[in-house]
């Protein structure tokens, strides 16, 4: 947690990592109600909500590449 | 992993009163939840959502929740970015309250001090062609006196060394006590060097109280200077609690109606089922009142619950 609010001074999009982790866990609790299930299904979305921001992030990048 | 037969499973959010608890989870998010006896949910909701709500305002210096509704707007009583906040509670309710404070007639900038005040100044001394001369820290006594001026002292530091100046004239400006940020401004003029240094005055903050800041609605001036200093982490501010007002819709709604899938493992209850023979047995639902789905081709372990539901409406609700 320390790290990440040091990562956050540096550049303001480690700031989403928090913000995708506090979407998952309450989006996953919303779905379901025992909380090993709550906490699986948040580990995934988070997952998927940072491998699309890494994506989104590797193609703008390809594109810029150079610029 | 142990856990429970999927049908022995208690339904707290229809033991206790669903209104009560749907309050408690609309004042503060998790609340609602801990009122059920839903800790672990609880915990989850108020940490999550009060965490991003705080942090915004906190990146964001105080500046973030208030409201300013816009003439022409859809809503007519709150803006926007204020009807997405609204949704963490008790705590973006004060906006409502802040807003017509704010716009009071007698909330305006103070140009001779009604009452004799002592406050911590952060500031500096200010020459005529408004250079900063030296940063004073200390404290500030003024007064009103008669003929519409006023005198006091400032007592403190200059450029870290000790410094007493006295103050006085016609030169005072001090915030409205009821506006956006934790320090408010003010300029007062110095009175015994009037005839060396004719035009010279202080200009600095000092602290403004909690109850009159939060959630206070910041002027033009000071929403400029905030969006230029601090740029995208602004931006990104409002959007933490924006997402912050809208997630507590998510946990209101699980605290009065019960989780949207189920209890996540209802898929053990279909593998149960089928393993009695039974072929329709696995599309039952086994929380019979919730708005659970199931499905017969649910995984076969625990640690990989089901997500064919996912982003679907339930195929079952009874």
């Amino acid at each position: 947690m320390i790290a990440t609010m040091l990562l956050a001074q540096t550049n303001v999009t480690w700031h989403m990592l928090p913000l995708a982790l506090a979407i998952s866990l309450v989006y996953s609790a919303s779905r379901y109600e025992l909380p090993e299930y709550i906490l699986v299904r948040a580990l995934r979305l988070f997952l998927q909500i940072v491998g699309f921001m890494g994506g989104a992030f590797l193609v703008l990048w390809v594109l810029t590449y150079g610029l | 992993m142990s856990l429970p037969s999927p049908s022995s499973h208690p339904r707290p959010w229809e033991e206790k009163s669903s209104f009560i608890a749907g309050i408690l989870a609309y004042l503060v998010p998790g609340a609602g939840h801990l009122f059920q006896g839903r800790t672990a949910k609880g915990l989850i909701y108020l940490f999550s959502i009060l965490g991003l709500f705080f942090w915004g305002q906190k990146m964001g210096e105080g500046m973030v929740v208030y409201n300013l509704p816009e003439k022409g707007s859809v809503l007519k009583y709150v803006s926007l970015s204020y009807a997405a906040q609204l949704g963490a509670g008790a705590s973006a309710l004060p906006a409502f309250l802040q807003n017509r404070r704010a716009a009071n007639p007698s909330n305006h900038v103070i140009r001779i001090p009604s009452h004799p005040m002592v406050e911590q100044f952060e500031g500096h001394l200010v020459p005529a062609d408004k250079d900063t001369e030296g940063v004073l820290v200390g404290t500030l006594r003024v007064e009103p006196v008669e003929g519409g001026e006023f005198r006091g002292t400032f007592e403190g530091t200059l450029d870290g060394k000790p410094a007493k100046l006295n103050l006085g004239g016609s030169r005072f400006e001090l915030d409205p006590a009821i506006k956006a940020g934790f320090r408010r401004e003010i300029i007062c003029g110095i009175a015994d060097s009037v005839a060396a240094f004719p035009t010279k005055v202080i200009e600095g903050t000092i602290p403004r109280p909690f109850k009159d800041a939060y959630a206070s609605p910041p002027d033009a001036d000071q929403l400029q200077e905030i969006n230029g200093r601090l740029g995208k982490t602004y931006e990104l501010a409002m959007v933490f609690t924006w997402i912050a007002g809208l997630l507590n819709v998510l946990a209101i709604w699980d605290c009065v109606l019960g989780p949207a899938y189920g209890f996540g493992d209802e898929h053990l209850k279909a593998k149960s089922n089928e393993g009695s023979n039974s072929p329709q047995a696995a599309k039952s639902s086994p929380t019979p009142s919730a708005p659970v789905s199931t499905s017969s081709s649910a995984p076969s372990t625990i640690s990989t619950p089901p997500t064919q539901n996912e982003g679907s409406p339930p195929k079952s609700s009874v």
